[in-house]
């Protein structure tokens, strides 16, 4: 768990772009993940994300999970500096732009006790 | 995190953008900006007085098929439950699986990037000790 600035999640005015930022998020380094006895490190990211939707809508629904989200497919662009401290090291990606993923979504979502009361 | 060509053993080591943590931020949403509300608020809920009913703590609810502990353990996909939170209603963006490369504090060229490097943010309304509860949280 880490407290995000307040301006963390920013979006802009058509709601088409959003943009998440957090810096020194702490994470651990658990190189024998997922061994049982795998040892931590703790760690620290600084993160830019980028979201940017299409024009593809999709919409994801299980009546039995109690879940619907409805958005569009998205682009996602991550630059991020991660640090371990304990073992002196330091690794930072290329600029956001140089980025790409495989899958990623943008929308609105809604489950458990509001997925019947905002069932449409 | 996938690394390519012989590296040292720290360099191997590196999986940090294939863990999931939850990064969580209690925050008020606006038109173009969310701020921030009691990040530090305690999850434990308060010891009921006089009898009152114990309505549990104000932190979000996990999925309930899903890793309680806060790691999402299901891979960013179509067709699954893409928040980390169950009684939500509000925006929620996805994505998993980044490749792209960067360099290290000794100068090597790396490769980063695995299916679970998986990001999201829920920004919106979720219910919890019987109260609905305006947010924003992040997992990364």
């Amino acid at each position: 768990m880490a407290p995000v600035p307040s301006t963390g999640l920013t979006f802009t005015v058509d709601g088409k772009t959003a943009t998440l930022q957090m810096a020194d998020v702490p994470i651990i380094d658990q190189p024998r993940w997922p061994a049982m006895d795998a040892e931590t490190s703790p760690a620290f990211l600084d993160f830019r994300l980028v979201f940017t939707a299409t024009d593809e809508s999709v919409k994801y629904e299980n009546a039995m999970q109690q879940y619907r989200f409805e958005g569009f497919k998205a682009k996602a662009q991550l630059a991020a500096t991660v640090r371990v401290p304990s073992l002196d090291f330091i690794f930072k990606t290329d600029s956001l732009e140089t980025s790409t993923c495989d899958f990623a979504v943008m929308g609105e979502e809604a489950n458990g006790r509001y997925y019947e009361a905002l069932k449409g | 995190m996938a690394l390519d060509g012989v590296r040292s053993y720290k360099l191997n080591r590196r999986r940090w953008l294939g863990l999931g943590v939850t990064s969580a931020l209690a925050a008020w949403l606006s038109d173009t900006r969310v701020d921030a509300q009691s990040a530090t608020q305690s999850c434990a809920p308060p010891i009921p007085q006089n009898h009152e009913a114990s309505n549990g703590g104000p932190c979000p609810y996990p999925i309930p098929w899903l890793d309680k502990n806060g790691n999402h353990n299901q891979p960013a996909m179509p067709n699954v439950e893409l928040s980390s939170i169950y009684h939500f209603k509000g925006k929620l963006a996805r994505c998993s699986g980044f490749h792209g490369m960067g360099t290290d504090n000794k100068g090597n060229r790396l490769a980063w990037g695995t299916p679970t490097t998986d990001y999201s943010y829920m920004a919106g309304e979720y219910w919890a000790a019987r109260q609905a509860h305006q947010a924003v949280f992040a997992h990364t």
